[in-house]
This record gives structure tokens, C-alpha cells and sequence, in this order.
């Protein structure tokens, strides 16, 4: 998405990026990025909170029209939960069991051909 | 109120997904890391006019639900057959169903059950009708296939054009 939003800002269409993964897409290098510090899913604000919800894009266009250059990222005040543990959780090996390991992995292959047969299928590979 | 010497936890900080991505495909054995993007630039287009007269488009990672294809959630396992290969627009004045199942979300804490937090086109069109921006007769869909070639040469100049041709000032991205 990252990309995307670059070839529109350089072709004349500014851009805002609201997004939960703040490493990747700072790292990739985008113009405006409203950074929300929630689990993967939650861009736009928190699940059956339409306050959370407006207050997000609230945010996003005051970026849009005020930031000064490019990476501006600017963090929303908001928090997912009173403490941070859900951080600790995502694909963190630290936290699985050798078992747990052995079926995320055997999940991941098939997946994988999944992905390989519909590519191939839509001609995209 | 002042600041007091007793800090937050360390970990309560932005998670490091590139990190925590690489360790964790490491240890299912796959030693061959997926490289992300990376520019140490950025191109920057100021707004040409006013917000309130600028019109935005929506641009999503979500896909529109295929009943053909499989669990697609709420708590669906990852469905890489829920993915989708070329871009696709949707009209803006009516509501559409779209579902992240065939990307890496967080399933854990993320439940899933309201579309409004990955694809905020209704909230879009609350704020285009009190006059905020205009709303684009049309959003688009952006493919996540990990090609970032397909990505740079295909489908983000796909978007663009579809963008022009709705004489577009400005766009929202939200990635799931």
C-alpha cells in the first residue's frame, strides 16, 4: 500500500495512509501516515466505536492538509486497552510452543500453495 | 499534571513487525526473508485546494466477500484462496461487504466483526455529505499478492489512472 500511496503523491494526488504496522510503513517511506497503535485490523479505529471511529478520520484529513513534508507520521492519542500485552502476542515464536510451531508451519504451506495455484491461475505470477 | 518517574512497560511500544515477522518464519524454517519495501525519499504532493472542494478517494487492502471462496470470517483462519490478483472499484454511494480474511491480521485481538475499522467508507460518506470533502464515485481495491513488482509496474498505475478518471485530489489509504 505503501507503493501504491508513492506513485499517486508523485503523480499529483496527495495521499494519507492510515495504518497499525508504524515499522513498515515508515520504512518503506510514504508521504503522510496517521499511525494508530492497535492490532493489525484496526486502521480506522476500534470495533463498534463509531467515536474511535470519526475521531480516526477526524485525524487523517487534519494530516492530509497539514502535513509539512514528506514522512510526516503523526500518532493517534488513542488506546487499544488500558495495558500494552497485546503487543506481546502477534507471531511472537517466544510465546509458542514447539507443537504450536509445527502446525503454523504445516498452516503456512498450505496456505502457501493456495496463494501459488490462484496466482498462477490469474496469470499474475 | 506532571510527568511521574514511573515509566510505561518497554514493550508498550510499537510492535516491530518486520522483526517479529523474520524471527517468526525463522523458526517455522524458512530462512529465505521477505524483503519490505524500502526508499530512503518520499514524494510529497501538497492538497492543490481546499479540502472541503478536493475530491478523495478510498483505497483498501479488503476484498469483497466470495461466498465461493471459503471462510472469510469474522475469526476465519488466514484464506489465501479470499485473495484477489487485479485491482477493483466499487461505487461509493452504496455500501459494499468487504472482508480482510486473506491478509495477516492480528486474529487474536482483532475480531473482525466490523468492517468499519479496515474499510471506513461509510463514515467517508457521513463526512463527504456534511461537506468535509467530496466523496469519488468510486473506491478502489489493491491487491496484496507480495509481488511488489506486480505492485510497482501494474496495479498501483492501475489506480492511478482510475483516480484520473475520476479527477481525484487526494486518496486514503488504509492497509489491513
Amino acid at each position: 500500500m505503501s507503493l501504491v500511496a508513492r506513485h499517486l503523491e508523485r503523480n499529483g494526488i496527495a495521499t494519507i495512509i492510515m495504518g497499525a504496522a508504524k515499522d513498515i510503513v515508515e520504512h518503506a517511506g510514504v508521504p503522510r501516515f496517521l499511525f494508530s497503535d492497535f492490532p493489525l485490523g484496526n486502521a480506522a479505529g476500534k470495533p463498534h466505536e463509531p467515536d474511535t471511529q470519526a475521531f480516526t478520520l477526524d485525524l487523517a484529513l487534519k494530516v492530509l492538509q497539514s502535513a509539512p513534508g514528506p514522512r510526516t507520521t503523526v500518532q493517534s492519542p488513542l488506546r487499544w486497552s488500558e495495558d500494552g500485552d497485546w503487543k506481546l502476542d502477534y507471531s511472537n515464536v517466544a510465546r509458542m510452543s514447539a507443537d504450536e510451531v509445527a502446525r503454523r508451519r504445516a498452516e503456512f504451506d498450505k496456505a502457501k500453495q493456495t496463494a501459488l495455484g490462484q496466482r498462477q491461475k490469474a496469470g499474475a505470477t | 499534571m506532571a510527568d511521574s518517574h514511573i515509566f510505561a512497560p518497554d514493550h508498550d511500544a510499537p510492535v516491530e513487525y518486520m522483526r517479529r515477522t523474520r524471527d517468526y518464519y525463522l523458526a517455522l524454517g524458512y530462512d529465505n526473508p521477505y524483503r519490505w519495501a524500502h526508499y530512503t525519499d518520499a514524494p510529497f504532493q501538497p492538497l492543490t485546494r481546499a479540502l472541503a472542494d478536493s475530491t478523495v478517494a478510498l483505497i483498501t487492502t479488503a476484498a469483497p466477500f466470495q461466498p465461493d471462496k471459503g471462510d472469510q470470517g469474522p475469526g476465519a483462519a488466514y484464506n489465501a484462496a479470499a485473495k484477489f490478483y487485479t485491482v477493483y472499484s466499487g461505487d461509493t454511494a452504496v455500501d459494499h461487504d468487504t472482508r480482510i480474511a486473506h491478509i495477516g491480521y492480528d486474529r487474536k485481538h482483532t475480531t473482525a466483526t466490523d468492517s468499519n475499522t479496515w474499510f471506513p467508507l461509510p463514515l467517508m460518506r457521513r463526512f463527504a455529505n456534511e461537506g468535509r470533502f467530496r466523496l469519488a464515485p468510486r473506491f478502489h481495491g489493491a491487491p496484496t499478492n507480495r509481488s511488489q513488482r506486480v505492485t510497482l509496474e501494474t496495479d498501483a498505475p492501475e489506480i492511478l489512472a482510475r483516480c484520473r478518471q475520476d479527477q481525484v485530489d487526494a486518496a486514503l489509504l488504509v492497509p489491513t
